[in-house]
């Protein structure tokens, strides 16, 4: 069963179907959860909010507007995002960088053991994407920085780094359209 | 144009779309820049389109959870009460306030009954989730001062939640007011809430006491009101049960009254 029929079930209050749910989102909700957030115990406890929130909200899901997963996968990102900048604002930010040399070598590990076609591609067109496209949508997408913190480690004008965020994603749907 | 003025000009907002798509913005911004899309129909097609964009670059970062994850998980689910949906007909089972949705209930005038009966109830159920439930409620009201706060309490009840002991449990007397905690008795905190016992009248709080045999109640900290959650921690293994009762304002060093609720610790793993 697919994720969008799981989670109707879902709102319904079937346990078992959220337990299937699970099965099909907890590694993406994780994997995202963890590439934004780093600290391994950190993105369990978000990703542990993430998919309590999931069961407890899923009556809010609108087929209507997108896929099920995009809805998952969105509200992972956006509390993984929350909990990095609450941390940074925490001045956690040295801690992390210095835990990051470690995470890599992580992250490298399991790409190999994972590395699927969806990977691949992501891959790809980002490698297709100019550098500052590329820069402007990775530092926000996947580290969690605002367009602000970005335009100032890039040294861009805010407008720049809002039109790169913007061409970078159009950009990137014109190369994986075809993969959906 | 003052950067206020242009945050609010028009053309500016819609230049906002990727990065909210990215989750760049600030809270703030982004916060404006919902307000602006509920009245911007070709914003809202927009944006939707390039979150499915953004939503492309979680593609690559699947990665297996750890084991544990799955029973943790699970287990709070169990004990957790959805919230009611877009279309469905569904009653909540608990006070509307708890969920954030509308004040809390003026007191209760009924006059103060004898000391009610409570049933602890050995497993997690609706009630015991009222700790995740209010969490949740507390979060969807979140105002930007409150942004931390809530954050902060969010990660300390996460934090229990995720102690590979972490039980729950709840009582609740027989007009169906109810406590509910989550413990873990290896971390020794536990995150309890009150729910149904209304406000109090000014200079009165709900002080939450540790029970210990032979020994005096030690204060485990005042509850703030509403459907707040009170993170208790430095719980000793030896705690028989919880006791809340209604002090002056500041809370007492010591009951001054009956507790109104009381719940049995054992069945979450304490009173060895």
């Amino acid at each position: 069963m697919e994720a969008d029929e799981l989670l109707v079930l879902v709102a319904g209050g079937d346990q078992k179907a959220f337990e299937k749910l699970y099965g099909l989102v907890s590694g993406p909700v994780f994997g995202l959860v963890r590439r934004v957030v780093r600290d391994p115990a950190q993105s369990e406890e978000v990703s542990q909010e993430v998919l309590l929130e999931l069961w407890r909200s899923a009556g809010r899901f609108d087929p209507g507007r997108g896929s099920a997963l995009s809805w998952i996968l969105t509200l992972a990102h956006r509390r993984a995002v929350d909990r990095v900048r609450s941390a940074r604002a925490a001045g956690e930010r040295d801690q992390r960088e210095a835990r990051r040399a470690h995470h890599t070598a992580f992250d490298q590990v399991t790409e190999e053991v994972e590395a699927g076609l969806e990977r691949e591609w992501v891959r790809r067109c980002l490698d297709r994407l100019t550098a500052l496209q590329r820069q402007s949508v990775t530092l926000a997408y996947y580290d969690g920085y605002t367009y602000r913190e970005v335009a100032e480690r890039l040294s861009l004008p805010l407008g720049t780094v809002k039109t790169r965020m913007r061409d970078g994603l159009t950009q990137l749907r014109k190369c994986l359209g075809g993969v959906a | 144009m003052s950067l206020l003025a242009r945050l609010f000009h028009r053309e500016d907002l819609h230049s906002l779309a990727a990065p909210y798509a990215l989750d760049a913005l600030e809270p703030a911004e982004r916060v404006r820049f919902e307000k602006h899309l509920k009245s911007c129909d070709a914003c809202a097609a927009e944006v939707r389109a390039l979150s499915e964009d953004a939503v492309r670059l979680a593609w690559s970062t699947a990665a297996p959870p750890p084991v544990a994850m799955r029973d943790r998980v699970l287990a709070a689910v169990r004990a957790t009460p959805q919230e009611p949906g877009l279309v469905r007909e569904h009653t909540p089972q608990l006070p509307p306030h708890v969920w954030g949705t509308q004040p809390p209930p003026a007191r209760s005038r009924a006059p103060r009954e004898r000391r009610p009966f409570f049933v602890p109830f050995a497993t997690a159920t609706a009630a015991a989730a009222l700790v995740v439930a209010s969490l949740f409620a507390v979060q969807a009201n979140r105002t930007q001062d409150k942004l931390d706060a809530a954050q902060t309490q969010s990660r300390e009840i996460a934090h229990v939640l995720a102690a590979p002991d972490a039980r729950a449990s709840t009582g609740k007397d027989t007009r169906g007011r109810s406590i509910g905690v989550v413990a873990s008795a290896s971390e020794g905190q536990a995150v309890v809430t009150l729910s149904g016992y209304g406000g109090l009248s000014s200079g009165r709080v709900h002080q939450l006491w540790l029970m210990r045999p032979n020994v005096q109640p030690r204060s485990l900290g005042l509850f703030k009101g509403g459907d707040t959650p009170l993170v208790a921690t430095d719980l000793n293994k030896s705690a028989t049960s919880l006791a809340v009762t209604v002090e002056p304002d500041g809370g007492s060093p010591q009951p001054t009254s009956q507790p109104i609720v009381q719940l049995a610790l054992k069945s979450v793993g304490f009173g060895e």
